[in-house]
C-alpha cells in the first residue's frame, strides 16, 4: 500500500511540475475533472486524438512548408487547426509556439514558419513525452490497486 | 596617606630615643643616687636606736644610787624597766643587765615567747664559785614581766671577758656589736649596751629584722649587700658572690663617698656602689650591685620590637587600604561602564522604537495609498473588460490581469491588517451572524480545494454545543479570517489524510479569567496604545457578562507538523518553518495576523500537543463570543409549542425514572471524545426498535465523525469500511430485522430511554438558557436539544443506508441495495447517496432511473454540518417521515435547528403542499452545496425550481439537464471534449462532423417536430458550430439553418466556436446569423455565460 501512496504523491507532484513548467495549462484540469467511472479512459482517449492530429498536422505542415510557393492560406489553416487541438487539451507551451506560428504566416515569413515549425515539433514531442510518461504513472497506480488521487 | 606614617616614624622614633637617652642618663646619674639615699633613709630612721642603750642606762643610772645592785634590787627595779623596755621600744627582742658581780637579769623573746633568764648568783656568793654559777631560764607573762612557772637552768655565757662587755664598761657612750641572741635560733643580734653603774644593759635588735628594712626597698633589679666592717656578711645580694665580691670590691670610705667599680656575673654587667652605713651603732658597710645598662637594654630592645611592630602594623594598614581602593575603583570603574551602555541601549531602544512606530504608521498609510491605486487599477481593469470583445486575447489577459491584482490586494491586505494591528487601530466590527453557517461555509470553501490535494476537510459536530448557541455576535468577518487562515495552512502543508474543524462552547470559567487576567498584567507589552488597555478593562466587563462564552476552535491536521521549538516563533510575524514552507509561497505573516486578531477577540491560539506517533498540527484558539437573546427567546417559544404537541409524552416519560440521567457526566468538553462510554450510554437497548445507519464512506476521520454524532444521538450505526463488504452487511442486517420484527409488533409502541433524555434535555434547556451553569449540561444534550425528537408513527423499525458514492463501482453498490430492500419485508428504507460535487455518476448513468427508488436521495459532499444533520433528520425519531418528504426536509434544513418544526411535520406523512406540480418531475432531490450557502435567500430555498426557472438556478450541475444541444465539429477531439462538457451539464448531446451534417439534422429535426404538430418545440435547444470545417463550413450552415427555421417560425440559438479573437470573425459570425460566439477552448463558465445571453434574449422576446 506504502508503493501506491508513493505512486500517488509521485504523481500529484508530478503533474504540478507540468503545470508549474507551463506544458500544460488550466485545461487539462478541466479534462481531468471531465474523467469518470462511466468514462474512465477519457483523458487518455482524447490525448490520443491529440496526437494522432498533431501528427497528421505536423506533416502536412511540413509538406506544405517544403513547397517552392508556399500556400500560407493552408499553411494558417493548419496552424489554426493545430493551435485549437493544442489548446483544448491544455498544452500550453505548443498553443503559444502555434500562435507565433500563426503571425509568421501573416507576414509570409518563410524562415520565421521553418523555426517555428521546428520548435512546435520539439514542443509536441516534449508535450507527447510527459503526457505519456504521465499515463504510465497512471496505469502503475491502478495496476498496484490503488485509485487516482481527485483532482 | 603615606606622608602620615613617614612623618610619623621619625618621629616616634625621636620620642623613644629621647626616652632612652633620658633612661639611660637616669639611669647612670640618678637612679644609685636614689637607691643610695634611700638606704641612708632607712640607716637614720635606724639611728635613734642607737642611742637607746645609753639613754636607758643614764634613766636607770639616776634611779639607782650608783652602788652595786643586789639581785633583790635588779628584780625590784631594773627587771620592770628592762620589761617596759622590751615591750616598747621597736625591733628590741632581747634586753638585759649583766652586773661585774655577775647578776645578770635578761628578757628575750623567742618566737612568740617572752623568756627571762637571769641568775641570782654573783660569781662572789656562789660556794664553788664559777663552777656553781647558773643561770635559769624561766617564762615570763607577757602581761605584767612577771615570772613564772619552772626556772630552767642554762648554761651560762661568759660575759665579763667579751670585748664589747669591756667596751660598753670603759666607753661613755656604750659600744654596739653583733652577737648571737640567748634564744634557742641563736640569732645574730646587734648588740647596744651602755654602763650601768657596776654593770652593763644591752639592748639585742636582730639583724634580720633590721636588714629586712634594707632588702624591703625595690633595687629596680640591683642587689643589696650588707656586712659588718669586719667582714661579717649580713646580706647576700646576689647569692654566691660575697666571696667574690670580698676579693674584687674593696670600699673605701675616703672622703664617705662612693666610688662605683663594675664587674661581670653571669654575664650581666654589674655596677657596685660601696658605702658605709651604720646600723644600731654597728659600723658597716653596703655594697649596691646595679646590672648596668639594665633598663637601657630594655628599653631599647623594646623600641626595635615596637618599631617592627608599628612598621608591620602601618604596612598592614597601608595594604589593605590600597586594596580597598584597588578593589572601590575597579568597583566603580565597573558600574561606570554599565551605566554608559545601559544609557546608549536606552537611546538604542528608544530610538528603535520610534522607527518602529513610525514605520508602523507610514506603513500603514503608505499601505493605504497602494491600497487605493490599486482599487483603481482593478477598478480600470473592470472597465476595459466591459468594453473588450468578450473571447478576444486581450479579455483574456485582463482577466488574468484582475487575478493578479486581486491577488495583490489580498497580500497587501494581510500587510495592512498586521500593521493596523501594529499600531493598534484594529477594531472588532460586532454584529449577528450564525457560527454553525459560518464554520460549514468555511470548511465547504476549503473542501474542493483539499479534495483536490486527496485531503478530506471534515466539519466535526463535536459535542453539538455550537449548534446550541449558533447564534452569536461577534467580528464575523475576523473569525472568518481567523478560520479561513488556519484551514488554508492545514490543506496546503497536509499532502494526505485529513483535516477536522472542530468547535465547542464552554462556559468562561474562572481559570480562563485568570488566564485573561494575567494577560492583563502585560498590556504595555503588546499595546502601545491606551485604546487598546482601556479595550481590556471592557475584556473583564464582558468576561462578568453571563451572556459571555468562550468558544474553543480546532483545526487538526495530518501534515507535516511543526517542531516542538519552532511552535512558539510560528506566531511571530514572517516567520515561517524552513522545513515544511519550502515552495509553498506566502509572506508568513498569517499565523502572525491570526494570533492578533485571537487576541482582539479576548482568546489565545496555541498549538495542541499531539499523542506521540500522531501526524500533524492542531491548532487550538478561543474566542470570546456573546450569545444572543433572541436565540434563547426563539428557543423557548420553540419548546413551548413542542410541549404543546408532545404533553402527553411528559407525562408518561415522567412516571418512569430513568437510569440514564445519573449516568450523565458533568464535563461537556472532552469526554464526547469518548465515543465509546458515550454511545453505551444512550444507544436504546437492543430490544427497542431504533433506527438503524448503514455508512459506507471511504475516508476514515469522516466516517469516525459521522458515527460519532450519530451514536451520541442514540443511534445505533453500522459502518462499511470498503464497499465489498456492503451487500454482507446489509445481509446480515435483514437477516435480524425479519427476525425481530416479529417481536417488535408487540412493543412497537415503546419509548426507548434516549428519546425520554431528550425530552428531559430539552425541557431542561429552558432553564439553563437562563441561570443554570453550563457545566451541568452534558455534550449530549446540546445535540439532543437542537434535534427535536418526534414520535415514530411508524412501528417498524427504520433503515438509513449512507452510501459514499465514490466508493466503489456505482453498479456494484445500486445492485446490493436493491437486494437488501427486496430482502425487507416490513422496515422501512432509505438510501442516502453522497456524491462529488461536479461529478454526476449518478446522472449520467441510464441505470439511475431502474436501479434507484424514487426515495432516494442524492447529496453531494462534504457530508458534514447542515447536510448531516439533515440527514440524521430523516429518521422518524428526528422527524423524518418514511414517504421522505422533502419540502419538509427542506425547509427544516434551511432553519438549521433554531426553529421548532412545523407540528404538523410529526403527524404522519404529509402531502407536499407548495408543490403540487412537483410529482410529476422525477424525485431526484439535489443538495448541492451552492444551496445550502445560500439558504439566506428565500428564492432559493424551493430546491425544485430550477426545473422551472433556469436562469434563476444558481447550480451549473444541471444547467442543461433536459436540453438537446447539437455540436458541429469536424475535430474528433474537440468534439470529444466537447461532448463531455455538455453532458456533465445534464445535457442530452448529438453530433455532427460537420457543416452539412449539422443542417441535415436541423432538418429532420424540424420535420419531425412539425409531424408531431407541436412545432413551437425547438429540435435542439443550442447548437454549437464549429466555424472551419470541410464541406460546409460554420457560416454557410448557420445561414442554411437560419434560412430553413424560417419556414416553421422558431430560432435556434447558434453559438459559434472559432479559435479566431479577432473583430473580424466576429464580425462575420454575426453576418452569418449566429447568436453568440465563443473562442476555443469551450469553457464551461463562458458556455453558461452565452447561454443566459440566449435565453434573456428571447425569453425577452
Amino acid at each position: 500500500m506504502d508503493g501506491v501512496v508513493q505512486l500517488q504523491k509521485q504523481l500529484v507532484d508530478y503533474i504540478a511540475s507540468l503545470f508549474h513548467e507551463g506544458f500544460l495549462d488550466e485545461q487539462f484540469n478541466q479534462l481531468q475533472q471531465l474523467q469518470d467511472e462511466s468514462n474512465p479512459d477519457f483523458v487518455v482517449e482524447v490525448v490520443s486524438l491529440f496526437f494522432e492530429d498533431s501528427e497528421r498536422l505536423l506533416n502536412e505542415l511540413a509538406k506544405a512548408l517544403e513547397q517552392k510557393t508556399i500556400d500560407f492560406r493552408k499553411v494558417d489553416a493548419h496552424v489554426h487547426q493545430f493551435k485549437g487541438s493544442s489548446s483544448s487539451i491544455g498544452a500550453h507551451r505548443v498553443q503559444k509556439v502555434c500562435i507565433a506560428f500563426r503571425n509568421y504566416c501573416e507576414e509570409q515569413n518563410v524562415e520565421g514558419c521553418l523555426k517555428c515549425l521546428q520548435q512546435v515539433k520539439h514542443e509536441y514531442s516534449l508535450v507527447r513525452n510527459k503526457l505519456e510518461t504521465l499515463f504510465q504513472l497512471e496505469k502503475q497506480i491502478i495496476a498496484a490497486g490503488g485509485s487516482l488521487p481527485a483532482t | 596617606m603615606l606622608l602620615l606614617p613617614i612623618l610619623l616614624i621619625p618621629c616616634w622614633y625621636a620620642m623613644v630615643n629621647r626616652v632612652e637617652h633620658q633612661v639611660k642618663n637616669w639611669n647612670s646619674n640618678e637612679f644609685h643616687s636614689m637607691l643610695m639615699s634611700e638606704i641612708e633613709n632607712k640607716a637614720k630612721f635606724l639611728s635613734p636606736i642607737n642611742s637607746s642603750a645609753t639613754n636607758l642606762a643614764r634613766i636607770l643610772g639616776s634611779s639607782l644610787n650608783g652602788t652595786a645592785l643586789s639581785f633583790s634590787e635588779i628584780e625590784t627595779k631594773v627587771a620592770p624597766v628592762l620589761f617596759q623596755e622590751l615591750s616598747t621600744i621597736p625591733y628590741l627582742s632581747q634586753i638585759s643587765y649583766f652586773g661585774l658581780d655577775g647578776l645578770f637579769f635578761s628578757y628575750y623573746t623567742d618566737g612568740n615567747q617572752t623568756l627571762a633568764m637571769y641568775t641570782n648568783s654573783s660569781f662572789f656568793s656562789a660556794p664553788n664559785g664559777r663552777e656553781n654559777y647558773i643561770w635559769l631560764m624561766q617564762d615570763v607573762d607577757i602581761e605584767t614581766g612577771k615570772l613564772y612557772g619552772k626556772a630552767i637552768e642554762s648554761r651560762p655565757w661568759t660575759m665579763a671577758n667579751a670585748s664589747w662587755f669591756q667596751e660598753a664598761l670603759n666607753n661613755k657612750h656604750g659600744s654596739a656589736s653583733l652577737e648571737t641572741g640567748w634564744n634557742n635560733a641563736q640569732d645574730l643580734l646587734f648588740l647596744n649596751s651602755a654602763r650601768l653603774n657596776r654593770g652593763v644593759l644591752s639592748l639585742g635588735f636582730p639583724v634580720k629584722t633590721l636588714t629586712t628594712i634594707f632588702t624591703g626597698v625595690d633595687y629596680h633589679g640591683g642587689s643589696l649587700y650588707l656586712a659588718t666592717q669586719d667582714g661579717k656578711m649580713l646580706v647576700e645580694g646576689l647569692p654566691k658572690t660575697h666571696t667574690l665580691l670580698a676579693s674584687n670590691v674593696s670600699c673605701t670610705m675616703k672622703d664617705g663617698t662612693s666610688r662605683a667599680s663594675t664587674l661581670t656575673i653571669q654575664e650581666t654587667e654589674y655596677t657596685f656602689y660601696c658605702l658605709p652605713l651604720d646600723i644600731v651603732g654597728v659600723q658597716s658597710v653596703y655594697v649596691l650591685a646595679v646590672p648596668q645598662n639594665r633598663l637601657v637594654s630594655l628599653v631599647h630592645k623594646n623600641k626595635k620590637v615596637a618599631l617592627l611592630l608599628l612598621l608591620v602594623v602601618i604596612a598592614t594598614m597601608i595594604g589593605s587600604f590600597l586594596g580597598f581602593v584597588f578593589i572601590i575603583v575597579r568597583a566603580a570603574r565597573g558600574e561606570m561602564h554599565l551605566c554608559a551602555a545601559l544609557i546608549k541601549q536606552m537611546e538604542a531602544t528608544q530610538q528603535a522604537e520610534r522607527k518602529s512606530m513610525n514605520k508602523s504608521l507610514a506603513f500603514a498609510s503608505a499601505s493605504h495609498d497602494v491600497r487605493a491605486s490599486l482599487a483603481g487599477l482593478t477598478g480600470l481593469i473592470e472597465i476595459c473588460y466591459v468594453e473588450v470583445i468578450p473571447g478576444s486575447e486581450l479579455a483574456t489577459n485582463l482577466r488574468q490581469m484582475d487575478t493578479c491584482a486581486k491577488d495583490l490586494l489580498d497580500l497587501l491586505n494581510s500587510i495592512l491588517d498586521t500593521s493596523k494591528i501594529e499600531v493598534g487601530k484594529m477594531l472588532l466590527e460586532e454584529d449577528e451572524f450564525d457560527l454553525a453557517q459560518l464554520l460549514e461555509d468555511v470548511v465547504d470553501l476549503y473542501h474542493p480545494v483539499g479534495m483536490r490535494k486527496g485531503v478530506d476537510v471534515v466539519l466535526d459536530p463535536y459535542d453539538g454545543s455550537i449548534l446550541k448557541f449558533s447564534q452569536v455576535k461577534g467580528d464575523r468577518g475576523k473569525l472568518k479570517q481567523i478560520l479561513c487562515n488556519l484551514l488554508s495552512n492545514a490543506v496546503k502543508f497536509t499532502s494526505e489524510g485529513y483535516v477536522t474543524v472542530r468547535a465547542w462552547v464552554r462556559k468562561t470559567s474562572l481559570q480562563n479569567t485568570m488566564i485573561a487576567s494575567k494577560r492583563n498584567c502585560l498590556p504595555c507589552l503588546f499595546y502601545k496604545n491606551s485604546q487598546a488597555y482601556n479595550d481590556f478593562e471592557t475584556m473583564d466587563a464582558a468576561l462578568k457578562d453571563p451572556n459571555v462564552m468562550d468558544f474553543v476552535f480546532e483545526v487538526d491536521d495530518t501534515g507535516k507538523g511543526i517542531p516542538k521549538e519552532k511552535q512558539k516563533s510560528v506566531f511571530e510575524n514572517y516567520v515561517q518553518v524552513k522545513e515544511t514552507a519550502i515552495g509553498q509561497g506566502g509572506t508568513g505573516l498569517g499565523l502572525g495576523i491570526v494570533q492578533s486578531l485571537v487576541r482582539l477577540m479576548h482568546g489565545d491560539i496555541g498549538i495542541v500537543d499531539k499523542e506521540i506517533g500522531e501526524e500533524g498540527t492542531c491548532f487550538r484558539f478561543d474566542v470570546l463570543l456573546t450569545i444572543c437573546e433572541i436565540v434563547s427567546c426563539n428557543n423557548v417559544e420553540a419548546e413551548q409549542l413542542e410541549m404543546g404537541v408532545g404533553t402527553h409524552l411528559l407525562g408518561l416519560s415522567s412516571q418512569t425514572p430513568s437510569p440514564e440521567m445519573t449516568i450523565r457526566t458533568p464535563s461537556p468538553g472532552l469526554c464526547a471524545r469518548t465515543a465509546s462510554s458515550k454511545s453505551t450510554i444512550h444507544s436504546p437497548s437492543p430490544k427497542q426498535k431504533a433506527s438503524h445507519v448503514v455508512l459506507l464512506i471511504q475516508d476514515n476521520e469522516r466516517r469516525r465523525m459521522s458515527r460519532r454524532f450519530m451514536e451520541n444521538l442514540g443511534i445505533k450505526v453500522s459502518v462499511v469500511k470498503q464497499w465489498q463488504h456492503l451487500s454482507s452487511t446489509l445481509e446480515t442486517i435483514t437477516h435480524k430485522q425479519n427476525h425481530s420484527h416479529h417481536n417488535s409488533l408487540v412493543k412497537s409502541y415503546f419509548y426507548s430511554p434516549s428519546e425520554y433524555l431528550s425530552r428531559s434535555a430539552t425541557s431542561n434547556s429552558i432553564t439553563v438558557e437562563k441561570d443554570v451553569p453550563l457545566s451541568t449540561m452534558d455534550g449530549s444534550d446540546y445535540i439532543l436539544s437542537v434535534f427535536r425528537r418526534t414520535t415514530p408513527r411508524c412501528a417498524s423499525s427504520f433503515i438509513l443506508v449512507v452510501i459514499d458514492a465514490c466508493a466503489g463501482p456505482f453498479p456494484e453498490l445500486c445492485r446490493s441495495v436493491t437486494e437488501f430492500r427486496r430482502g425487507l419485508n416490513n422496515t422501512c428504507c432509505r438510501v442516502v447517496w453522497l456524491e462529488k460535487p461536479m461529478m454526476r455518476i449518478i446522472n449520467c448513468k441510464g441505470i439511475a432511473e431502474t436501479m434507484m427508488e424514487p426515495n432516494d436521495i442524492i447529496i453531494s459532499k462534504p457530508f458534514h454540518g447542515s447536510r448531516l444533520y439533515e440527514v440524521v433528520r430523516l429518521l422518524p425519531e428526528f422527524g423524518g417521515t418514511l414517504l421522505g418528504n422533502m419540502g419538509k426536509m427542506k425547509e427544516s434544513l434551511s432553519q438549521v435547528g433554531k426553529m421548532p418544526r412545523d407540528p404538523s411535520s410529526s403527524q404522519g406523512p404529509v402531502e407536499l403542499p407548495d408543490h403540487g406540480s412537483s410529482s410529476e418531475i422525477p424525485r431526484k432531490k439535489i443538495l448541492s452545496p451552492i444551496e445550502n450557502l445560500s439558504h439566506f435567500k428565500p428564492k432559493s430555498r424551493s430546491p425544485l425550481n430550477h426545473g422551472h426557472l433556469p436562469q434563476e438556478q444558481e447550480s451549473k450541475e444541471l444547467f442543461l439537464s433536459g436540453k438537446k444541444v447539437l455540436v458541429a465539429d469536424d475535430q474528433a477531439l474537440l468534439r470529444k471534449v466537447t461532448v463531455s462538457r455538455l453532458l456533465r451539464l445534464g445535457a442530452t448531446v448529438e453530433l455532427s462532423e460537420n457543416g452539412q451534417e449539422a443542417l441535415e439534422l436541423v432538418c429532420k429535426g424540424l420535420s419531425d417536430q412539425s409531424k408531431c404538430g407541436t412545432s413551437k418545440i425547438l429540435p435542439y435547444d443550442y447548437i454549437l458550430m464549429d466555424c472551419e470545417m470541410p464541406i460546409l463550413d460554420g457560416y454557410k450552415a448557420a445561414e442554411q439553418i437560419r434560412k430553413i427555421e424560417k419556414h416553421y417560425g422558431v430560432h435556434i440559438p447558434i453559438i459559434a466556436l472559432t479559435g479566431h479573437t479577432g473583430g473580424e470573425e466576429t464580425k462575420k459570425i454575426i453576418e452569418a446569423g449566429m447568436d453568440v460566439h465563443l473562442s476555443k477552448p469551450l469553457e464551461s463558465e463562458h458556455l453558461l455565460e452565452a447561454i443566459r445571453y440566449i435565453d434573456n434574449k428571447w425569453s425577452c422576446v
